[in-house]
This record gives C-alpha cells, structure tokens and sequence, in this order.
C-alpha cells in the first residue's frame, strides 16, 4: 500500500477532475430521472416516482430516435469501415508524396463538425447547390436532399462518412504497417495476388484495429449532435433527430430536466449494452480462433 | 448558499489571476470602445434576432446620444425564433444572464414566466401601461394578473396577392385555390401558392390560421388540451396538404421558411404568398419582378367562416435577475414608444401597435399597407397560452410537415398530433400535479 | 487514380465552400450580371458581431490553455498509473478506455448545472475545466503507452543515484516524453478547438463565443439573400488554421491517433 501512495497521490489531481466530469453526471442524472423539474415545478426538482420512465416507456418519439441513431451509426460505421479500409489500402502503397496525400486525406477529420455541417447544408441546398446543379445539368429535376424524410438520413450518413473516415483509415494504415514486409513479400514470392495477400494475411492480422475502430466510432456515431444540430435540425418530420438531440432539446427548448436525464440515462444503457455486447462477442470469437 | 457564494468566488478568483485573461480581457476591452466607453454610464443590455436588431439599429443610436447615464447595447442574436429561444435559456439557466431586456415572440411568454425569469412591469410602467394599444397588440403579454411584455410589433400573418393577374383579391379559401389553378393553368405562374411549410415555428403560425379558417381551432383553454380531431381541424389539415398534393404548391414548400418562399415568390413565379407585414417593404425596395404588383389582404377563411392571422409580435421583457430595472425600463419606453415605431413602419414596414399610429393620415399615405394591418389585428389568432406550448407546437410542426412530405392521411397526422400533445400535457404534470 | 479520386473525394466540399467564399449572392442563386466575384462575404464575417477575428482568438486560447492544463494533469497521472501495482492498475486504465469512447455530448445537462453553481458561464477559461477532463481518458491512455516504451534501464541508473520518483518524473521521463506529449498535445487541441454542446451551453456573451458555437450565429442576420456566401467565408477562414496544424504537424497527429489504436 504504502509503495502505490505516491503514484496514487501523482494521479489524484486528474482522477478529481475525471470524477467531476464522467461520474458525477450520472449519479445527477439518476437523481434528476426520478423528479419532475419542469417548468410545470417552476424548474425545482419534486420527486415524482418512476413517472419519467413510464413516459419514456409510452413515449413514441424517443423509440423512433432510438431507432433512427442507431440506424446512423450502424449504417455509417459499416461505410466508414469499409472506405476507411480501401483508403488504407491505398495510402499504404509505396509511391511518392505519400505524406503529402496522408496530411490532405486526414484534413476532414480535423475541421469542426460545425464548420462542415454548414458546408453540406450549401451542397445539398435545394435548388442552388452544387450537387442539385449537377442533377439539373444532367437533364433532371431538383432533388429536395434535406427534405424527404425517407432519404435525408442517407445524406446525413454521407456528411458523417466524408468527416470520420480518414480517421478510420488512419488507424487501419497503422494496422497494415505493423505487418512485417517480409511476411508481405513472402506471400508474393509464392505467387499470390494483392487480393489474396489481402484476404490470407492483412485482414486477420488488422482485425484487432478493426474491432477498436468499430467501437469507438460506435460509440461516437451514437451521440452524433453537431451534425445533426446544425444539416438539418432533426428535420424533415423528425426523420433524422438522435437521442442526443431530443435530449438536448428537452432540456434547453422544452425546459424539462427531469425527462432530459432520463433520455440521457436510457441512452446511456443502451450504449452499454451495445458495448457489452460487442466485447462478449469479441471474446467469443477470440476464443473459437 | 453562502457556501454557493464563496465556491464561485474562489473560482473566479482562480480564473481571474490566471494571466492570460487578464491579457485577453484588456484585449477585449480595447477591441471594442463603444462598450468600454460605456461603462461609466448604466448599460441595459438587450438580446435581439439579428433582423429587429439591425431594424432598431438607428433609434437605438438616437437613444444613446440622446442619454448619458444611461446607453443600449445590443447582441444581435440567431434569425430563427427557436434557435434565439435556446440561447435565452441556456444564458438564462446558467444564472448571471448578460442581459437585462430580452425581445421576445409572443409564443415564448408563457414559458419563460412558468420559468420564473421575469419581472411583472406594471409596478415599472403603470397599470395602464397597455392602454393605448390596438386590441390585438395587448393578447399574449399578460400572464396570471401581470405584465410580462411590451410589444415592439404588431404584426399577423397577411396573404400576399399579384395584383398584375388579378382584379381582386379571393374572399375565402376556395376561391384562392380557383384563382391559383387558374393562373397556373393559363401559364401566368409556375405555382399558386407559397407559405412555410419546414419542420419550425413558422409552420404552427400557418396551421393556426389554416385550422381557424375551416371552423377548428388547436388549443382547447378550457379543457387545457389540444383539439385536433374536429372535422375542422381535419378539413384545415387535408386543405393544406391537398395543395401540396395538386401541386397548387410546390413539393418544396415543405422546406420554406419565410425567406425561401418571399424569394420564390418575388422571382414573379407565383400567385400568392402567405407571409409577415416586413415582406411588402422588401419587395417595395427590391425594384424586382413584383415590384408595385402584389396587393396585401388578411388572411381568409374558407366559405361561410372567418378569416385570422396569427399573431406574431415581438415584444422587449425584463428578466428577473436585471440590476438595472429603472433603466431597463427606460429602454422599453423608448424602443416600445410610438416615435420608434413610427419609424419601424416607414423603414421597415412593421406594423405598430399604438392606436393612434393608425389614424396618423401622414404615416398612412407614406405606407399604405398600414389600413390592411389594421384589418389584420382585428381577427388576430393566438398560439396556446401554455407553459408546455413549445413541446406541443413541436409536435405539431413534426406531424404536419410529415403530413406535407409523405402520403399520410391528415386524419392520421392529426391523431397522431393530438395523442403525443395529449401525453405531454399529461406526463409533465405526472406524480406532481394531481 | 485511385489517388486522385481518393483526393477529389476527400477535398471537393471544402474547395466548393472555398469557391462559394468569393461569390456574391446573386451568382449562387444563379441570378444577376456583372462581375460574380467579389471579398465581401469575408468582409461581412470578418466586421460581423461578433467578428470571425475574435472568435478565432478565443478559440486559439481556450486550445491553448486546455492542452498545457490537459498536460500537466496527465503527464503525473501516467506516470502513476505506470507505477501503480496491483489490481488497481488495470482497473483505471479500463475505466479510462470506456471513458474515452464515451461520447461527451451525453454530459452537457450536468455541465451546465456545474456551470450555474459555481457561476462559470461566459468565462472563457473556465471551459479549459471541462475540456481538460475530457480530454483526459484519451491523453493520459496515450502517455501512459509512451512512458510504457521508454527504455527501463535510464529510470533504474536515475534510482540508484538516488533520485526520488518525483525528481525522476521531472528530470528524467518527463524530457523523454516530449514528442508524446506533442502528438497527444494535438489531439487535445484539436479536440478543444472543434468541441460544440458545451461551448453552446456556456457561453451566450458573442464576444466570448469560440469557433463552432460561433458558426451558427455568425451571418444569420439577413431575411432575404441565402447567406451561404457568408457561411462559406466563415467555414473557409475557420479551417484555415486547422489545415495549417494538419499540415504541419501530421507526423505528430498521426502517431497520436496510430499510438492510440496500438496500444488501446
């Protein structure tokens, strides 16, 4: 005990500081979830039983952005693992200016989302943007991509995929070059193509670095806000709202904190079940290879 | 709380001393001289939509030579009534408001007094502080015996109509769609009609009246719930969604705000537009297509009901925490007065809400809609006066606009609209208000 | 080829905004004569209230000020957690991973509560607190990783000639992890400039807004003309520092991000 009380003491400053902001929101939020405070309370917290969750339970607009987040985040996950992965691919080829390409491919990733979300709005403004001049030169009509609310999801999908796949491909590049070359040339010496070698020794050996990717892109595509605050508002009839959006507007729009908690909370547990799910199937398939 | 008190001051002692800001606060100060420059004399500090905020610009200019102990500063906030709305709150929830006055839309009243962030005005102003007031323009500032608000502007929703294609203007909403289809068919228009139709507040104010004109109404005072199943309401609903569906409107609609559907409209592609007083002042200076071409009439109802525009005033309150009431108040006087509005009107084409501006023959013959806002404010419609009226216009903004882009059934939406305001209503209250 | 589409894929939206920048609003709606060229729209965001010139600043600072705050909380902590034994170790750094992946817009709620407690709204700095600390999980991971590599036998020779682990920390690791601290540094930076629901919830005063809170107010203002120019002007000199720091310091970044799939 007495050898960990420096490195304990070292940490403490920092393990303050963490508490205060990753622990204590939760235990504000179970607080929060079982009161009323609203502007029905005059914004004070009045205990009120489990009435937040039964309102949750009937509440047919938090399932459906339940639903809509997680379609978003599966759908634009799978898309970002899979461009993340080709883009690896290429950047890991030898040629010239490869750092240059590495920097200008990483860029997306760096921009605020705020910043780029504005700039999607333009490119899918309907019927002045750039991608509906394309559509209108090429003999069609105008598309409205911000205002069907069976489609604008996509295009939501696609401004997140264009903002998060340099990430992904980033750390895939770092998968690819932890493989010895020569396990590279060997394989190729034996006559085997690029898509083999892909196939019988990249792809096993990057499955760890897909697996953290998946996970931690998972959990970030499901608090997705910027973007969806700034293209389109929750917008059109709803279609595109996340939880962490109908959150956000129950408690600064709606004023009812109580409610706001316990949306953060559900949304909180489904995350954890998600990730519990994932890292038991992670060990299963572990333990069968 | 006095333990409240020493936490913040330790850690706005350690912020201070911190001597980047010191640095960067100088820097601030240097920046901007007119706010250093006014630190010796009372600020009142006041959060306006960037479009009032530019619109008051001059008389706020006026007020600060005028005084010296007492100057105006504006923060000109988003354009989006909602988005200001969030701003409000969250500067409003954080306690140490920058501000003093907020200008306020009249659907936010009742929130923000359930929220307890303002100060009654009648021991500031008087009593009679309303009283010379059109009618219209005194609905939707007073709250449970007291003042909350004092409108700046009395405008409602007015339909706009070529006067080039037509020789008059359609009494009820029938004749409006006869007009449109007909000019639409002899290729004078590309569209009939133009109105807001995207997910947001503006589309509540079109609902408001559409409902009205065909005999519904959305809020129920006396039962305090919304009233969205009457064969009116479905009437309104299947109305507007029918002229989205025969293509009197265009399919876009559903994604206009005011700007979006004044910019078609003004393009000379369309018939008619629904839309607020300031719009005919643009189009009047724009020198475009319609310029000296459109008429202005309130809004109508369909055959055998009346017409109403919603109302949509904004109005400077003073919030709670202010410790400046005394020239807060001189702020409101000033801004709310009849010089500023007269003036309102002439550059911008906001309709006042002094009486006797509507009898000033001289104001009239400069800007001749003046007589058509008059009329307007005589049926003026008013968005349910509830503390949950943002959560249950948000319901209604989500149904209709997926009434107005899929193949719904507006009996449908309309269920759908009243059985979510329905829990709303009664879950906000659950386990506290029996 | 593959390169090329690669490169037009990943930079066509920013060079379209760059494009839109210079227009004025008639040419994006497709209307007017004349010349369509024109810098007003950097004219507007730059005189704007508040100008694009402050929120810059602030943002520049706040970066600034959180990464050497996120630094000199994690480095200590690293290099505690490294020396740290038993079943405690393990423990942290797992709690720390979650913490990591945790997506922070979920915390805002309380933060503001935080905020009104202690009356930190509107003050820029005061951001740097929750910034740092979540920023944390992230660097302290990536430090700890770093101290993990260097070479044990330099801490052993600074042991026996009686350095207390304090003085080794200051005197030996700490020089040592500089590049670590730099690549993590960036990370922390980038992380602080881009950060949006709590800058939003923060800070109502314009002339204290940072960078992303500041996009969706700046050329708000005008009912009538799209304001996409001005948006564009905005997003343009927005990302011109980013694409600096990119640019520059992408070695770092990279084995920032690539030491953080390795070792996590």
């Amino acid at each position: 005990m007495t050898a960990n009380l420096l490195p304990l003491l070292l940490m403490v400053p920092a393990l303050l500081l963490l508490g205060v902001v990753f622990l204590w929101p939760w235990a504000h939020y179970s607080w929060l979830s079982i009161h009323a405070s609203s502007l029905l309370t005059g914004l004070r917290a009045i205990p009120n039983g489990g009435a937040n969750w039964q309102r949750l339970v009937q509440d047919g607009r938090f399932w459906q952005d339940a639903f809509q987040t997680l379609r978003f985040a599966g759908v634009s996950v799978a898309l970002e693992l899979g461009l993340g992965l080709l883009t690896a691919l290429i950047l890991h080829r030898p040629s010239k200016g490869r750092g240059v390409l590495r920097a200008l491919v990483l860029i997306p990733w760096a921009l605020p989302g705020t910043v780029m979300a504005l700039g999607w709005r333009w490119i899918l403004n309907d019927p002045h943007g750039p991608l509906n001049a394309l559509l209108q030169a090429l003999g069609g009509g105008t598309y409205p991509f911000l205002a069907s609310p069976a489609t604008t999801w996509w295009f939501v999908v696609l401004a997140d995929v264009w903002k998060t796949t340099p990430f992904v491909a980033i750390i895939l590049l770092a998968g690819l070059q932890s493989i010895p070359r020569d396990l590279e040339e060997a394989l190729r010496l034996e006559g085997a193509g690029v898509w083999s070698i892909f196939r019988r020794l990249q792809l096993p050996l990057l499955t760890p670095y897909l697996g953290l990717a998946l996970l931690f892109r998972l959990a970030q595509a499901f608090g997705v806000f910027d973007l969806i605050q700034i293209l389109t508002g929750g917008g059109p009839a709803g279609s595109t709202e996340s939880l962490a959006s109908y959150a956000y507007l129950q408690a600064i729009r709606f004023l009812d904190f109580g409610y706001s908690a316990t949306l953060m909370l559900a949304t909180f547990l489904i995350l954890l079940t998600l990730s519990l799910l994932w890292l038991g199937g992670m060990r299963w398939s572990g333990v069968r290879r | 709380m006095s333990s409240l008190t020493s936490r913040r001051r330790v850690l706005q002692w350690m912020l201070a001393t911190v001597p980047t800001s010191s640095i960067l606060s100088a820097q601030l100060a240097r920046a901007s001289p007119s706010v250093s420059a006014a630190v010796a004399a009372e600020t009142v500090r006041i959060l306006m939509p960037a479009p009032l905020a530019d619109a008051t610009a001059p008389a706020v200019r006026l007020f600060n030579r005028r005084h010296s102990e007492t100057q105006i500063a504006v923060t000109r906030g988003p354009l989006d009534t909602e988005t200001l709305s969030d701003l409000a709150s969250s500067s409003l929830l954080l306690g140490d408001s920058p501000f003093d006055l907020i200008l306020m839309d009249v659907s936010w009243t009742a929130r923000y007094v359930a929220a307890g962030w303002l100060q009654p005005l009648e021991p500031l102003l008087g009593q009679d502080a309303l009283a010379g007031l059109v009618p219209a323009a005194k609905l939707g500032n007073s709250f449970g015996g007291h003042l909350w608000r004092m409108p700046l502007s009395g405008d409602t929703g007015l339909l706009y109509w070529r006067s080039d294609l037509m020789p008059r203007p359609p009494a009820n909403t029938s004749e409006l769609v006869a007009m449109a289809r007909e000019l639409q068919a002899q290729g004078k228009v590309r569209w009939g009609y133009v109105w807001q139709g995207r997910q947001y507040e503006g589309l509540s104010c079109v609902m408001l009246e559409v409902l009205h004109a065909f005999g519904g109404q959305w809020w129920d005072g006396q039962a305090g719930r919304t009233d969205l199943t009457s064969p009116g309401a479905v009437e309104a609903a299947q109305w507007l969604v029918n002229l989205v569906r025969t293509g009197v409107s265009p399919p876009g609609v559903a994604n206009f705000a005011e700007n979006d559907a004044l910019q078609l409209f003004s393009s000379g592609q369309v018939a008619f537009l629904r839309n607020w007083p300031y719009a005919w002042q643009l189009i009047q200076e724009e020198n475009g297509p319609v310029t000296g071409r459109i008429g202005v009439t309130p809004m109508v109802g369909a055959p055998g009901h009346p017409g109403g525009g919603t109302l949509g005033t904004w109005g400077l309150s003073l919030l709670a925490g202010s410790p400046r009431p005394q020239a807060a108040v001189q702020a409101i006087r000033w801004l709310t007065g009849p010089e500023v509005q007269r003036e309102l009107v002439l550059s911008q084409g906001y309709a006042p809400t002094w009486a006797s501006l509507y009898e000033d023959e001289e104001l009239k013959t400069a800007h001749p809609l003046l007589e058509v806002q008059y009329e307007g404010l005589r049926t003026p419609l008013v968005r349910p006066l509830t503390p949950l009226y943002a959560q249950i216009s948000d319901v209604l903004q989500r149904q209709m606009n997926a009434l107005l882009t899929s193949n719904l059934s507006p009996e449908a939406a309309l269920e759908r609209a009243q059985r979510q305001s329905d829990l709303i209503v009664r879950a906000a209250g659950a386990g506290v208000v029996p | 080829m593959m390169r090329l589409l690669l490169l037009c894929w990943s930079l066509f939206p920013l060079l379209w905004q760059l494009r839109t920048s210079f227009l004025v609003g008639d040419a994006l709606v497709g209307e007017g004569g004349g010349s369509p060229w024109t810098l007003q729209n950097y004219r507007l965001v730059l005189e704007g209230d508040p100008s694009l010139g402050r929120v810059l600043l602030n943002s520049a600072i706040l970066g600034l000020v959180t990464t050497a705050l996120t630094l000199m909380l994690a480095v200590p902590c690293a290099y505690g957690l490294h020396q740290l034994k038993g079943r405690w170790q393990p423990a942290i750094s797992m709690g720390l991973v979650g913490a990591a992946l945790f997506p922070t817009v979920l915390f805002f709620l309380s933060l503001l509560q935080l905020a009104r407690w202690f009356g930190l709204a509107n003050h820029l700095l005061a951001l740097t607190l929750p910034y740092a600390g979540l920023s944390l999980p992230l660097a302290i991971l990536l430090l700890r990783a770093a101290i993990h590599d260097l070479p044990p036998d330099l801490e052993d020779a600074a042991r026996l000639d009686g350095l207390n682990p304090l003085q080794r920390l200051r005197w030996i690791v700490t020089p040592l992890l500089a590049p670590a601290m730099a690549s993590t540094g960036l990370l922390v930076f980038l992380a602080s400039w881009n950060e949006y629901p709590i800058a939003l919830t923060w800070l109502s005063r314009s002339d204290r807004l940072t960078l992303p809170a500041a996009m969706g107010r700046i050329a708000s203002s005008s009912v009538y003309a799209i304001p996409y120019g001005p948006y564009a002007a905005a997003t343009v000199l927005g990302s011109l520092p980013l694409l600096l720091v990119v640019l520059i310091f992408q070695r770092w970044i990279i084995s920032g991000l690539t030491q953080g799939a390795v070792k996590g």
